[in-house]
């Protein structure tokens, strides 16, 4: 359990960090909270000669102004997004973010950690795929983006290619204008990872009672965070409600692909999805009334 | 009238208080010394395997190594806890028995070296079938673990007191129920730590973190071969301990062994994994009982079978096979109880003792079964248990003595505390209400080792100018504030106050004292203390008496002040002589009366130094059956929980939201002490209820070896607490103390089970109650409606 020895440099923008990781190629690992990374090097599962601590990178930390389209540099924390995040009309990711780990934790863990290590129980990466979030990727050939579907490709998989920076998450520019909610399930309330998690975003149309659009996102029950296209069908055209939300939470349910781990069984998380897309949905369906509104 | 106390009873802040708070504290992590090497352990990677050879040549020539040790150079000699079932070596020879059995160690200039020079040792392994599970581990064909004990029992109860079948068979109603939990981690924050430092003349210091210097004294000169005078052991502060530091470790052993092999201090320290991998926590009990009531829920017998998993070796586990069983005999009046306990030998890390040993399960499976018996027969289960309840002078059915028992209290306490009469029966579905009681020894009324020692010496000097005290105690502070309450009783028995009182523990130049196990040293160490605070105390009276030409009975201290209780005393000369030595000093005594300071100058000038000295055993105790001694104490604390809880029913997710605990503690000697304790006891059983639960693959091997993914609870998993402190007068006890540290945990788990009980209908025979185990049985009891 001891740190191996390793180089570390903090680059001052973009441009040196991009530099650095392309000359170390498969050697350099770019640091960001270390939640992961520096645990996972004490475990000896990461070897690397170079860390490249992006937190000098004052662009990854930005955030979009008012009215824009909404865009959340890379190392914004947890702890950011639990306090902010609501106030850009996103408060699953919020809601995300606040349960993420413990305090501790969540002062260092960022949207671009999260994203990178691809867990399929990530809390932010369930939560921004239920916000159809983009993330934006620069390399030394220029910058690419890609949506969080595609950018997580399996358990600890990303579409990264190696000297690769993630530098936002982008959620859809449409987002802002639906109500979104993230349930999370555990044995205790805090330092936990989800047994089961659901995310979803939805929209009013102008009359406040049919569901225009909608998206539920699933964490832990599957190889990656899971979009549940089926519940959102279940919701889009029909009138908010008790029956529309059992409907979607019961496609949520089918969609889902748990297993059975020491954590708990494929069937009891599979009724847990159904239980929490339902709360998730309720919760979410009120706050869309007040963005419509 | 009662007796009025001046420092006891206070919430006098802690004495380690400001190091700790300012992290200056020393923990054994925190020594240095120059030249200090680092120490590693091979530990097996399998189960069950016959060792064929252990070649450490490589190790032995990388750079920066400077020992290795094997079972060939450190010999064979068996150890364990109880000398009945001394069945482990320091090294694995012939076999290694769980993942995590020592092979060898090293010391090296730093610990990568260490490290890496354990992955030089070539170890040839031949692996054997191995067994995990308990009742598999006792069925015929079972792979044999250790070849001295056949079937893979490792010890075996059977009890009866009264007659149980007949007593059964005039009951009015008779119910049988279960419960097993899973095996528990301690928890504590500190991991395992040891550091050695040999001398230049052949002795060794061994700074550890345990909760037991003295037998870590004894236990590693036996295997050693050390004479007890070259082995000081000191025990710096500790970050908790909770039972399964309560043993000589691996640690120990090995620093001690590097550092008289190399001549340079070694420290050595467990990582979380590896606190895991030793364990010697609570064990996995699997409980039945079968209980007879009349019709109006008076208690007639139990019949009572246990199993537990014992892990590969011994340690503690004769002790918790007896627990079991003994500490079902309170409190409440049963006149017939029959049990059978066994423990058994799986390939997994030996379990020991924890916070509440053996008993923690069997409590809360009859506690919970008394719920049952009864909802069954329509009364109320706070009156059914006041019913049946002893009372003080009472001798359990396996001659356990009640010398005190606020247990009615307790429980009259805890019901007017959480409205209970409001609340029972009367929630809506999903909130529940439940109540339990508990009872634990107050200090185990034997040594670990048969003797006649004294259990606890300590020597109180006073200062040769008269200006303070020092306690000397080889008691263990480990966190539950045993240093603080020792300095009371010092200061309240000398009639001074608390802050001229230092006290010195912790190491085994101070005195015998067995140490902080079996919730003993307020009463066993404070007793001790208080005799050699009595003992100074009068030296210095005298002295005092005979410059005045006054009965040394009639005077006394008071508030750090003498006080006569006869004639008017005449100071002035006795004034005149200390201020003559302290000429041109600012701030002397100039009060009317003499301090303690020119009293103790005086007795100085008189006698030379003054020293006190107590010691304490306990008389004898129990009755003669096989097994009596273990469950006797000198008293018995006990105490009664009222927990209210929230039950998601589409999730099974239960939230404790409220726990009202009442606790006699005979007398408390630090109030914030004793709710400290409670607090942290509610916490641990909350945590062992809900959560806790070490997990194993299919090769042996722990699944979740860190408190991320072992779960304690969290600040905010915590329900609000009303803790009640009920104080009974313990004849045997000092100031009529007795325990706190470990009953206090009893009632938790019962009452938690109870209120989701009568929150869902749901009746849980398998811990930890995980949503999805909860769930699972709403929903059984609703198929049943």
């Amino acid at each position: 359990m001891l740190l191996p020895r390793f180089d570390y440099q903090r680059p001052r923008d973009l441009s040196e960090a991009l530099g650095l990781l392309a000359q170390a190629g498969d050697q350099a690992r770019p640091l960001a909270g270390g939640t992961d990374l520096l645990v996972n090097l004490k475990l000896g599962k990461v070897t690397c000669r170079l860390v490249v601590d992006l937190d000098g990178v004052a662009e990854l930390k930005d955030v979009s102004g008012p009215g824009e389209a909404p865009s959340l540099g890379a190392l914004l924390s947890a702890a950011w997004l639990a306090k902010q995040a609501g106030g850009l009309g996103l408060m699953g990711l919020a809601e995300a973010g606040g349960v993420l780990g413990s305090p501790q934790v969540r002062n260092r863990a960022t949207i671009g950690g999260n994203l990178c290590t691809a867990r399929p129980a990530g809390d932010l990466c369930t939560a921004l795929l239920a916000l159809d979030a983009r993330v934006v990727l620069a390399g030394a050939s220029g910058r690419r983006e890609l949506p969080v579907e595609q950018f997580i490709t399996g358990p600890g998989l990303t579409a990264i290619a190696p000297g690769e920076i993630l530098l936002a998450a982008r959620p859809a520019p449409g987002a802002t204008a639906g109500g979104s909610a993230f349930e999370k399930l555990g044995l205790r309330r805090t330092m936990e990872i989800a047994l089961v998690s659901a995310a979803v975003w939805v929209q009013s149309e102008a009359d406040g009672r049919t569901v225009k659009a909608a998206r539920v996102a699933l964490g832990a029950v599957g190889p990656t965070p899971l979009l549940a296209r089926a519940a959102a069908t279940a919701l889009v055209g029909r009138p908010a409600g008790t029956e529309a939300f059992a409907a979607a939470a019961q496609a949520a349910a089918e969609a889902a692909r748990p297993i059975d781990d020491h954590r708990g069984s494929a069937e009891y998380r599979r009724q847990m999805v159904a239980v929490l897309t339902r709360r998730a949905l309720e919760r979410a369906w009120s706050r869309a009334l007040e963005a419509t509104a | 009238m009662a007796q009025q106390f001046d420092v006891i009873g206070s919430r006098a802040p802690r004495l380690d208080g400001p190091a700790k708070a300012t992290g200056q504290a020393i923990f054994a992590d925190d020594l240095h010394f120059p030249g200090m090497l680092h120490g590693a352990i091979l530990q097996s990677p399998h189960p069950h395997a016959r060792v064929l050879s252990v070649d450490a040549s490589a190790a032995r020539r990388l750079p920066g190594v400077k020992a290795v040790i094997t079972a060939a150079e450190v010999g064979t000699i068996k150890y364990g806890v109880s000398p009945a079932r001394y069945d482990e070596t320091l090294f694995a020879t012939e076999k290694v028995r769980y993942v995590g059995d020592e092979i060898a160690a090293v010391a090296a200039v730093d610990l990568a070296t260490a490290l890496e020079a354990l992955s030089l040792i070539k170890v040839e392994y031949d692996p054997l079938p191995a067994v995990f599970d308990p009742l598999e581990a006792l069925a015929e064909g079972a792979p044999l673990i250790h070849d001295e004990f056949p079937g893979n029992v490792c010890a075996e109860v059977h009890q009866e007191f009264g007659d149980v079948e007949a007593a059964l068979a005039k009951a009015d109603y008779v119910r049988t129920d279960s419960l097993k939990n899973k095996r528990q981690d301690g928890g504590f924050i500190e991991t395992h730590c040891a550091v050695a430092a040999p001398d230049l003349n052949g002795r060794v210091t061994l700074y550890s973190a345990t909760q037991v210097p003295h037998y870590v004294q004894r236990n590693v000169a036996m295997v050693l071969g050390l004479d007890l005078s070259k082995l000081r052991v000191i025990k710096p502060y500790v970050g908790g301990g909770f039972g399964p530091k309560a043993e000589a470790t691996p640690l120990d052993y090995c620093s001690t062994a590097l550092a008289l092999a190399t001549g340079k201090p070694v420290k050595m320290a467990y990582t979380r994994e590896q606190v895991f991998l030793h364990s010697r926590a609570r064990h996995q009990f699997i409980h039945e009982m079968t209980t007879g009531v009349t019709r109006d829920g008076k208690l007639l017998a139990l019949k009572h079978r246990a199993i537990l998993d014992g892990g590969a070796y011994t340690s503690f586990g004769i002790a918790t096979v007896y627990y079991s069983g003994s500490l079902l005999g309170g409190p409440y009046r049963m006149a017939n109880m029959k049990y059978d306990g066994l423990r058994a030998f799986t390939n997994k890390p030996a379990c020991g003792a924890q916070r509440g040993h053996g008993g923690v399960i069997a409590r809360a499976l009859f506690e919970r079964q008394l719920d049952l018996i009864a909802k069954e027969l329509g009364i109320d289960p706070v009156r059914m248990r006041l019913e049946n309840m002893m009372e003080v002078g009472d001798v359990t059915c396996n001659d356990l003595n009640m010398s005190s028992l606020g247990m009615r209290e307790c429980i009259e306490a805890v019901r007017d505390g959480s409205d209970w009469g409001a609340k029972k029966g009367k929630l809506p579905r999903g909130k529940g209400i439940g109540a339990a009681c508990g009872f634990f020894v107050s200090g185990a009324g034997y040594p670990i080792y048969r003797s006649e020692t004294y259990h606890s010496t300590v020597t109180l000097k006073v200062d040769e100018d008269g200006g303070g005290i020092k306690v000397l105690s080889a008691s263990a502070e480990i966190g539950q504030g045993s240093d603080t309450v020792l300095g009371m009783i010092a200061a309240e028995s000398l009639g001074v106050p608390l802050d001229l009182v230092r006290v010195e523990s912790g190491s085994t130049d101070f005195g015998v004292d067995l140490g902080a196990y079996s919730s003993r040293q307020t009463l066993m160490s404070g007793h001790a203390c208080r005799d050699a605070a009595l003992m100074a105390k009068n030296r210095i009276l005298g002295s005092v008496a005979a410059e005045l030409g006054v009965d040394p009975a009639d005077l006394d201290f008071k508030n750090g002040v003498l006080i006569s209780l006869g004639p008017v005393l005449d100071i002035a000369p006795l004034r005149t002589r200390y201020r003559k030595e302290h000429r041109g000093w600012p701030n002397l005594p100039d009060g009317e009366a003499l301090s303690f300071a020119e009293a103790a100058r005086m007795a100085f000038l008189a006698q030379g130094s003054i020293v006190g000295t107590g010691q304490y055993k306990p008389p004898q105790l129990g009755g003669k059956y096989k097994g009596a001694a273990v469950g006797t104490s000198p008293a018995y604390g006990c105490s009664a929980q009222v927990v209210e809880v929230a039950v998601d029913l589409d999730t099974g997710q239960v939230r404790v939201e409220s726990i009202t605990d009442a606790h006699d503690c005979g007398r408390a000697i630090n109030r914030t002490a004793v709710e400290g304790q409670m607090e942290g006891s509610i916490s641990m059983g909350l945590g062992e209820a809900l959560f806790e639960e070490v997990k194993f693959d299919a090769k042996g091997r722990v699944v979740n070896p860190s408190l991320g993914e072992y779960h304690i609870p969290t600040i905010q998993d915590m329900p609000a607490m009303k803790c009640i402190v009920v104080e009974s007068d313990e004849p045997n006890g000092p100031f009529g103390a007795k325990e706190v540290g470990e009953g206090a945990i009893m009632p938790t788990i019962p009452a938690i089970l109870n209120a989701v009980f009568d929150a869902t209908g749901a009746v849980i025979t398998e811990l930890p109650l995980t949503p999805e185990r909860v769930l699972r049985a709403i929903r059984e009891a609703q198929g049943k409606e």
